[in-house]
């Protein structure tokens, strides 16, 4: 996984935001997910259309305070989590 | 919402579909089957009953097995049919118990066997009015729900009943393993109006756990609501995620709390003290 793929959310998962963190339902597994304050903004982002993942890094540093190098990290592990759910598909 | 037409009993003809979902318990065993009918579902539960349900003309058509009392086919489409229809049908239903405490509803949520109808009748002998054993059934009123009362009585497995009722149970055969109905009434009184809901328990998986009560928050309220709400087609996306949708409001305006105890008669008074104890202090 990198920095310059691109993903958007599955239209199989429907999110709701409750007191400040996501939940998840998979509507083909009929699985659900949490996810942190932090995966939650990330989610937002994704949710608004396809994006980078350079992008989503850009978003959380700018309303984080983290290191770059950090956030990267955290990104692409969480990217990788999602989409192996089949939460989030990879964008032209 | 669903009128039923009760049929002969019947030995439960195989099937052409193959069912679309099927209810498994974690020991493997298969209590419900899904299939599509042209005119819209037949759930079977094997070899207690098959229920074709017709949404179109709101009605439904059903077969008991040659075993089945007719009380436990009453069950099975009170609360196994019903629920899922209503949810599906854009309404709110839940698995659990609820009782009246100081005019407002409390609903206990659990899986079977969980003993939520045990702790609603204990609170009933207690003098809090029942409003339901098995099926919690919300409508929207403003930010809050009322919660409607079923039919007056509980499904009790003997030991429970001998426990609340001494009588015609206090001998009974222990091995049994039927739930019996007892009508509510002076011992274990009903109410048969609707309530507005104050809070939600959920009943824990452990039976031996120490009596605790904790709040659940936001996801963790909202992922243990789910399993507590009824699904007719699992297949069908948007009526999912409005249900899921319905579900999350729900976690948000009403007090959700992990309730755990042991599963023993004795103990039964110290819970009622603590959930008594907790609708004061929240």
């Amino acid at each position: 996984m990198q920095l310059d793929q691109r993903f958007q959310v599955s239209d199989d998962v429907v999110a709701r935001e409750v007191a400040g963190e996501m939940v998840l339902l998979d509507l083909a597994s009929g699985l659900y997910f949490g996810l942190d304050p932090v995966g939650s903004r990330i989610w937002d982002r994704m949710s608004e259309g396809p994006c980078s993942l350079a992008d989503v890094c850009d978003l959380i540093e700018a309303e984080f305070d983290a290191p770059r190098d950090q956030i990267e990290s955290d990104i692409l592990a969480l990217a990788a989590q999602l989409s192996e759910k089949n939460l989030i598909n990879t964008a032209g | 919402m669903l009128e039923l037409e009760s049929l002969p009993a019947r030995v439960q003809p195989a099937l052409a579909s193959a069912p679309y979902d099927r209810w498994v318990t974690p020991e493997g065993e298969v209590k419900a089957e899904f299939h599509r009918q042209p005119e819209g579902f037949l759930v079977r539960f094997p070899d207690e009953a098959d229920f074709a349900i017709d949404l179109v003309h709101r009605r439904a058509a059903g077969w008991p097995a040659p075993e089945t009392t007719p009380d436990h086919f009453d069950s099975l489409f009170r609360h196994g049919v019903l629920p899922m229809v209503g949810n599906h049908l854009g309404g709110l239903f839940l698995h659990g118990s609820a009782v009246v405490i100081d005019g407002q509803a409390v609903a206990f949520l659990g899986l079977s066997r969980s003993g939520k109808t045990t702790l609603a009748g204990a609170l009933a002998k207690s003098g809090y009015a029942f409003l339901t054993e098995d099926v919690i059934e919300l409508v929207p009123s403003g930010d809050a729900y009322l919660l409607k009362p079923q039919r007056s009585k509980l499904r009790l497995f003997v030991d429970s009943a001998a426990y609340l009722l001494g009588n015609e149970f206090a001998e009974a055969d222990l091995d049994d393993d039927d739930k019996h109905s007892v009508a509510g009434g002076d011992d274990l009184p009903f109410s048969d109006v609707a309530a507005p809901l104050a809070r939600l328990y959920l009943l824990g998986r452990d039976h031996d756990a120490p009596l605790a009560i904790k709040a659940l928050e936001g996801q963790a309220a909202l992922t243990q609501l789910l399993p507590h709400a009824f699904v007719l087609d699992v297949e069908d996306k948007p009526r999912l995620k409005g249900h899921f949708c319905r579900i999350a409001e729900l976690s948000e305006r009403i007090g959700c709390y992990a309730l755990d105890y042991p599963r023993e008669y004795g103990e039964l008074p110290a819970v009622m003290t603590a959930i008594l104890a907790d609708l004061e202090q929240n």
